[in-house]
């Protein structure tokens, strides 16, 4: 497959961004994540040709990265700090209630749910904490990860809202979030422009919104 | 509220709901020091910088002026800041991206000049999708604004900024590995020498790397001058800077504080003391990087460069990680020797083998099948990728990540060697493989 | 280059030149400092951390890998601490942590630095009882190179070779961290002309050539120092055989040619010397029509009555000898002198209508060499795809461009493997280089930079044919430009190993020994060995076809001559063989050619005799002798030398060893270069001080060669590949399913037009030629041009004609 007029004049715009073509491999590449789900040999070998790379180069430069996934994750991946902090705070109980409610052993996917463990995402202060499509949810418990994991099945929502999670399932945070945004992720890549963000309904994100069961 | 004066986190604290909006950010003054700066010279700014002693709050404590007086004479130069953020126990440049990125900004633009720099990058760490999104925004509206692109706040001077997202990979957080993955390679360490950038960087040409928290210092130092930010504190190290306290205090945060006080002002003061009133057992003071600290030892010991020095840690990137006494030592050693483990580049032999190696021993003692041997095997297996296991190390490494896991090892040997002791004592099948398959997990 | 400056290594003050890193200064000094990584002729990248040392600091006593130290006056570095082995053998505790234990089946083992390292300094049981990593053990990553994962160390050495050597990234690091693999690409093979190099560098296990593996131990090898002879830039080489079989070739490092690398032509293309129809006996064609194998003094004996009958009837000049590239200076001189003097005929070619003018190349002997390209500005490169053709050469001028900073103008009608380094690429539509040439010299329009830059030398021009449809007039034209810039070094290029041996040798219908015109023959010594040569200009390659074909030539001598496949006509080749009344072949097979021969001699083959050969600056490097040669082969030398015998005119040669006596003798030239030049220590070789005839390099009128406009015409460009139908790769295993096939490569334009794509079929027509080839699409020929890559399996010869037509079928 190749990219649509629209994407390669996108992956143009972000190589004009820099002083050397080279250097858009690494938002080239998550553009080729957004449009198959994950990096396929063919996504690769696009961004090796707008680079000026060969696709081993490429590959070698993705799978330095864990956040490029070359296979795929289904709509939802979750990917639990099991670090030292969060580890302090009983990670490891809450990566368990994870794989336990969504029968996802980590490192796999069902299609729908994946789960990884994940080392330090910058959360400490709300330990133990959690990436769904990298958003974060700060302070889980065992229950409300579980909760995350039933309402990611039942609800199946397209876009995934930091803000919404957070308010859902989330508990103490690193520090004051303040305000709510809208920018969703629409996949498992980084939801950053132009790599895929949607924008959810704000009304959606009125904390005293009941909770799905 | 804080007992310092608050600085870098004045605004966010003031203007909670919209701090990190423009309009907002000049409503409180904000983009008056880049104009003040503009009308100085390089050498004007960089003497500034220097006197201020702002050090670098990225991990190495180099004074930030006397780095950027390195700067090598070809041209283009770059100015990259360092928001890779990805030292287990760090997340206060998340807040300073996500709460106020125009100060961020404004300090770039100060940063720029001074260097005579034309293009400017913030690498992001892959992570951090919100406060990449927030400092989009910000750069976009800084554009529109008239405060980056051409001719910048007219004064004939252009400079354009590229934000930029890491795709996981804790490595790219040292500087010259994080100039490899901004050129679209491996993020692996370069060799030194060169010793820093600012000879050789980006693209081979002269490049400052400075960590978000000390770029956002630099508006309030143009602002109020080199004095003023000296006398912030009363010891040798100048100004405010950001702790980010975690693990078993009742009130983890980040924490705007100046240097001098103390482990204890910290650790029970600021961050509310300890959960359920459970004993202080040990506390990583700077960063998973950084030998433990011990309460008999530690506890009242001033936060400064020098005193963590002395006593073979350090203050690095401001990350407090603190485990009261529930805490297995062995379990917290292997959890910070994995993620060295999970995040080594793997280029260099001892770090690549050794950090591993290292995981499989303790991750071995955890799951009941130590030996006698391990221990010695543990002390020798760190001694080879940091002789004499000191800090900072005397590394066979290319960089300090594999010294960097053998901090916990270290530690765990001089301070808990009984708890070590213990799990092996416990051992259940000793001298065989372990029940659990040891394997290394990596992402996809 | 900085100056010397004083370093103490373990105790020992030292001189040593202060560009080097500490290794490579310890090592000049016979100080041995273990490593994996590094490696001299690659940016160190100090991965493996074997060669840490101790240096003193203001602080103390630092380890440091001494393949990244640079060295600074003063220096005082300890090698041989406690701090030093402990860090050292900790290391190799590291590396052998992953590392299978299979050495007894491993094909490195017996030359392995890692067991050598391991039998010396290592634990001696492992104190890693963890599971080891895993992986499918070898995969074949190409057609010749196997990777056994678990074997690697990763030290990078196959990955900075394709990239930072021989520019195919296709092999690198895949994954991070503890999980590091070398891999390719999926379904993207590590398809790499240098593929074999990675095999030689590797210091483990991991990388092996499938040719080779399970093939002999290395304590069972048998080695000798010789010279490649498959092109013509001298590439040192270590022969390695057991049982009387070539097993496999290394590269040498030597300084003036290949740096130590070999293309996997090269490095492979010994096979065919074991191959199964190598002629083990002579055969002389019987009354049946067919060949029948003979001893050797009945043929001979045939050979010398059918050629004596010949010369008496219509003298000398009835008899025409083709070849003498393909074995040594000896060989050749043999040759020479056989032609000249015992058949009294100056019809002689070594080039088969492929090459350029030999008073050109003549001309030009001493106008340049290889090492030129280290301090090169600017490079102009106009003729063959180097990639193709000069592989070694082409990884030099690659260096001179990516590491060295020269900037390099390649001119050719279509993509080379050079362009990509190239600063200037200027393609041009064959036919219309004369234009190109007269532009390009006038810096007119888009050529003023290039033309500005060739006036800052130093610069060297790299001159040759880029095609066989090409005249060779325009390479002499580009030549006689580039001698006349202000600082130029010219290296013209002709094909074939030993052609600039054989010309010097006298093997051209022009020259004699020693590049002297057969006009003039000048040395008093030639004239008392040979006593007179015969009169006039010989016919070259192509005249004496056509003289077969229309009888003004009777006979015919092929001595390593295959001109059916060779030169650009092949049917007509074929034709003229056909039409001769009687040839004598002095061959390893019966090729295309050597079977329409009345007689033929089977001839020894490479690493089965000695002797001198010489390269395209004039080096003379030895070729030297491991295995015995195949059944009853012979030197050409000595089949020549009792031919000439039998025919009573005698050539009194005795040995190769005599021969080159000779050879300095009456080829002043040759004068200082001795028989034992080439030793282990000294693989350089002797450049022949051949100073240039007197007469300079005549300027040669360009010729118009733009062929007549005709309704779809298209102008035809036939070129070399690496691989082809020859015998180096039809009759190597390894090699034989390489060449890339016949095909038609058109413009995506010109290919719309005639209405096919890509894999559909063209008919091109050529003269009395046509053949019908598969189309390949490719954006870098101009439109209007039709590119033919030559000698393909299967393939057609259409000839040196420009203008050809092309229909769809
Ligand atoms: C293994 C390693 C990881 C690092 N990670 C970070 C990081 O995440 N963020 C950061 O700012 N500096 C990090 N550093 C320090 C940088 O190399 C560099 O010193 C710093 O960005 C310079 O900025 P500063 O002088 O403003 O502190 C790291 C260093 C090492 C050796
Ligand atoms: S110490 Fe580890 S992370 Fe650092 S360069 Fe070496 S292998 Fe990479
Ligand atoms: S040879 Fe120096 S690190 Fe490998």
């Amino acid at each position: 497959m190749s990219w649509s007029a629209d994407t390669l004049t996108r992956a143009r715009d972000i190589i004009a961004r820099y002083p050397e073509p080279r250097s858009a491999v690494m938002p080239l590449l998550y553009i080729a994540m957004r449009e198959e789900g994950h990096l396929t040999d063919d996504g690769m070998r696009q961004v090796g040709e707008l680079v000026g790379l060969t696709p081993a180069q490429v590959r070698s430069v993705a799978t330095f990265y864990v956040m490029y996934k070359t296979e795929p994750k289904g709509k939802y991946l979750i990917s639990m700090c099991t670090s030292i902090s969060c580890f302090l705070m009983g990670a490891d109980d809450v990566l368990h209630a994870l794989e336990e409610a969504s029968g996802v052993p980590a490192g796999e996917s069902d299609g729908v749910i994946a789960v990884e463990h994940a080392e330090c995402i910058g959360a400490c202060g709300g330990a133990p904490a959690c990436l769904v499509n990298y958003e974060l949810v700060e302070g889980l418990s065992v229950s409300k990860a579980a909760e995350l994991v039933e309402w990611l099945r039942n609800a199946q929502p397209d876009a995934i809202n930091t803000d919404e999670l957070q308010t859902l399932f989330g508990g103490d945070t690193s520090f004051d979030w303040a305000i709510k945004e809208n920018n969703s992720a629409i996949g498992p890549y980084p939801a950053f422009p132009p790599f895929g963000t949607a924008e959810r309904n704000t009304d959606a994100l009125e904390p005293n919104r009941s909770r799905p069961l | 509220m804080s007992r310092f004066p608050l600085v870098i986190t004045k605004r966010m604290t003031e203007y909670p709901s919209d701090s990190h909006t423009l309009d907002r950010y000049l409503a409180t003054g904000g983009y008056e020091a880049a104009r003040t700066a503009l009308g100085r010279t390089r050498e004007e700014l960089v003497e500034l910088v220097k006197e201020s002693g702002l050090l670098g709050r990225g991990g190495a404590a180099f004074s930030a002026g006397l780095k950027w007086s390195f700067l090598a004479d070809p041209r283009p130069a770059y100015l990259v800041v360092n928001g890779d953020e990805s030292e287990p126990g760090t997340f206060k440049d998340r807040q300073l991206l996500e709460r106020d990125p125009h100060q961020m900004i404004e300090g770039i633009i100060i940063g720029s000049w001074a260097n005579q720099v034309h293009h400017a990058f913030v690498y992001i760490r892959g992570e951090y999708p919100k406060p990449a999104r927030r400092v989009q925004q910000a750069v976009a509206d800084a554009y529109a604004a008239g405060y980056l692109g051409k001719n910048i706040l007219d004064s004939g001077y252009d400079l354009d900024v590229t934000v930029h997202l890491g795709a996981g990979a804790y490595i790219c957080g040292e500087e010259t590995a994080l100039l490899n993955s901004l050129e679209g390679r491996r993020g692996e360490p370069r060799l030194k020498p060169p010793y820093f950038p600012a000879a050789k960087g980006l693209y081979m040409m002269p490049t400052i790397v400075n960590n978000v928290e000390t770029i956002a210092n630099l508006p309030h130092i143009i602002e109020h001058g080199a004095e003023w930010y000296q006398s912030l504190s009363d010891c040798e190290d100048t100004g405010t800077f950001m702790m980010s306290v975690s693990g078993h205090v009742k009130k983890p945060g980040n924490y705007e504080v100046v240097h001098g006080i103390t482990w204890r002002e910290l650790i029970y003061d600021i961050a509310g003391g300890m959960r359920d009133d459970n004993d202080l057992k040990a506390w990583v003071p700077g960063g998973a990087s950084a030998p433990w600290f011990v309460p008999d030892l530690h506890l009242d010991k001033p936060i400064t460069k020098a005193a963590c020095a002395d006593d073979g840690s350090m203050l690095g990137s401001g990350a407090v990680i603190v485990m009261d006494h529930t805490t297995d030592m062995v379990a917290a050693a292997e959890r910070l020797v994995r993620f060295f483990a999970e995040e080594s580049c793997g280029q260099c032999t001892p770090c690549r083998e050794g950090t591993t190696w290292l995981d499989m021993i303790l991750q071995r003692m955890l799951h009941g099948a130590g030996r006698e041997a391990d221990l010695g095997l543990l002390y020798d297996v760190s001694d080879n990728i940091s002789v004499g296991m000191g800090w900072p190390p005397k590394q066979t490494t290319i960089c300090p990540l594999g010294p960097s896991a053998v901090s916990a090892v270290k530690s765990l040997l001089e301070h808990f060697r009984h708890e070590a002791e213990a799990h092996i004592a416990r051992a259940t099948h000793p001298e065989t493989r372990p029940a659990v398959p040891v394997t290394i997990r990596r992402g996809a | 280059m900085s100056a010397e400056i004083r370093i103490t290594i373990d105790g020992q003050d030292l001189h040593v030149p202060g560009h080097q890193v500490l290794i490579h200064a310890a090592q000049d000094n016979g100080v041995y400092i273990p490593r994996f990584c590094w490696h001299p002729r690659m940016k160190p990248v100090g991965m493996c951390r074997m060669c840490l040392v101790e240096i003193e600091g203001p602080r103390g006593r630092m380890l440091v890998p001494s393949c990244t130290q640079p060295i600074h006056q003063g220096m005082v570095v300890h090698t041989q601490s406690e701090t030093v082995k402990k860090a050292q053998e900790g290391v190799l505790e590291f590396l052998l942590a992953n590392h299978p234990l299979d050495c007894p089946v491993c094909d490195k083992g017996g030359e392995c630095p890692l067991q050598d390292q391991t039998m010396a300094h290592g634990p001696g049981e492992s104190r890693f009882v963890e599971e080891k990593r895993h992986y499918e053990k070898p995969i074949p990553i190409s057609d010749l190179v196997m990777l056994d994962r678990e074997r690697c160390i990763l030290c990078a050495r196959c990955t900075r070779f394709s990239d930072e050597i021989s520019g195919d990234p296709l092999i690198e690091f895949q994954d991070r961290g503890n999980a590091t693999q070398v891999n390719t690409f999926p379904d993207e093979p590590f398809a790499s002309y240098f593929s074999g190099n990675t095999v030689q560098l590797c210091p483990v296990g991991a990388l092996t050539a499938t040719p080779y593996r399970f093939r002999a131990r290395p304590w069972d090898l048998r080695a000798i120092a010789s010279t490649c002879s498959i092109c013509t830039a001298g590439d040192s080489i270590t022969v390695q055989s057991s049982q009387n079989q070539v097993l496999r070739y290394l590269g040498v490092d030597n300084d003036a040619t290949n740096h130590g690398w070999l293309s996997d032509k090269c490095r492979f293309g010994f096979e065919y010397l074991h191959a199964e129809d190598r002629l083990t006996a002579p055969l002389v064609r019987g009354p049946d029509g067919e060949l029948h194998e003979t001893d050797w003094a009945t043929a001979l004996s045939y050979a010398a009555a059918k050629l004596t009958e010949i010369i008496s009837k219509r003298g000398g000049g009835a008899v025409g000898g083709l070849g003498g590239a393909r074995g040594t200076n000896e060989d050749a001189y043999a040759f020479a002198k056989f032609m000249r003097v015992a058949v009294g005929s100056n019809h002689l070619d070594a080039q088969m209508d492929d090459g350029l003018d030999p008073q050109f190349l003549a001309a030009l002997a001493g106008k340049g060499t290889i090492g030129d390209l280290e301090s090169a500005k600017t490079i102009l490169l106009w003729a063959a795809d180097l990639k193709e053709e000069y592989p070694t050469l082409y990884l030099r001028v690659r260096r001179a461009a990516q590491e060295l900073g020269a900037r390099l103008i390649v001119v050719h009608p279509r993509a080379t493997g050079l362009d990509d380094r190239g600063t200037d690429v200027i393609r041009y539509r064959p036919g219309q280089g004369a234009e190109t040439l007269r532009e390009l010299a006038a810096g007119e329009g888009e050529f003023a930079a290039v033309r500005a830059a060739l006036d800052h030398g130093p610069v060297v021009a790299i001159v040759g044919r880029t095609g066989l449809t090409e005249s060779p007039k325009l390479a002499e034209a580009v030549a006689a430009f580039a001698r006349d810039l202000p600082d130029a070094s010219v290296l013209p290029l002709a094909r074939r190993a030993n052609t600039y041996g054989a010309l010097d040798m006298g093997v051209a219908p022009t020259l004699l020994p020693g590049r002297a015109p057969v006009s003039g023959i000048g040395c008093a010594n030639l004239v008392e060995s040979w006593g007179g040569v015969p009169e006039g200009s010989g016919r070259d390659c192509r005249r004496m076809l056509e003289g077969l074909q229309d009888g003004s030539l009777a006979a015919l001598v092929m001595v390593g001559a295959d001109p059916v496949s060779d030169v650009p006509d092949g049917a007509m080749a074929a034709s003229a063989l056909e039409a001769a009344e009687f040839i004598v072949a002095v061959d390893l097979f019966l090729t295309e050619s050597s079977r329409h021969a009345d007689v033929v001699f089977p001839a020894l083959g490479f690493a089965e005799k000695e002797g001198t050969v010489t390269n395209l600056e004039g080096r003379v490097q030895k070729v030297n002798r491991v295995v015995p040669g195949a059944g009853q082969s012979r030197e050409d030398w000595s089949i020549l030398d009792d031919l000439a015998m039998r025919m009573d005119r005698p050539i009194h040669l005795a040995s190769a060893e005599q021969i080159s006596k000779e050879i300095a003798h009456v080829a002043p030239a040759y004068e200082g270069v001795s028989w034992d030049l080439v030793t282990w220590d000294h693989p350089d070789g002797a450049v022949v001080p051949l100073e240039a005839p007197r007469a300079p390099l005549e300027y040669v009128p360009v010729m118009a060669d733009a062929p007549k406009p005709r309704a779809s015409a298209f102008v035809l460009h036939v070129a070399r590949t690496l691989y082809d139908a020859g015998v180096v790769c039809s009759r190597g295993m390894a090699l034989k399913d390489l060449a890339p096939g016949a095909a038609a490569h058109l413009t995506p334009g010109d290919a719309q037009s005639l209405g096919v794509g890509a894999g559909g079929v063209v008919r091109v027509v050529s003269g009395d030629v046509e053949a019908d080839l598969p189309v390949v699409i490719d954006d870098s020929l101009t439109p209007g041009v039709v590119y033919v890559p030559f000698n393909q399996p299967g393939g057609p010869h259409l000839g040196h004609e420009l203008a050809v037509t092309v229909e769809a079928v």
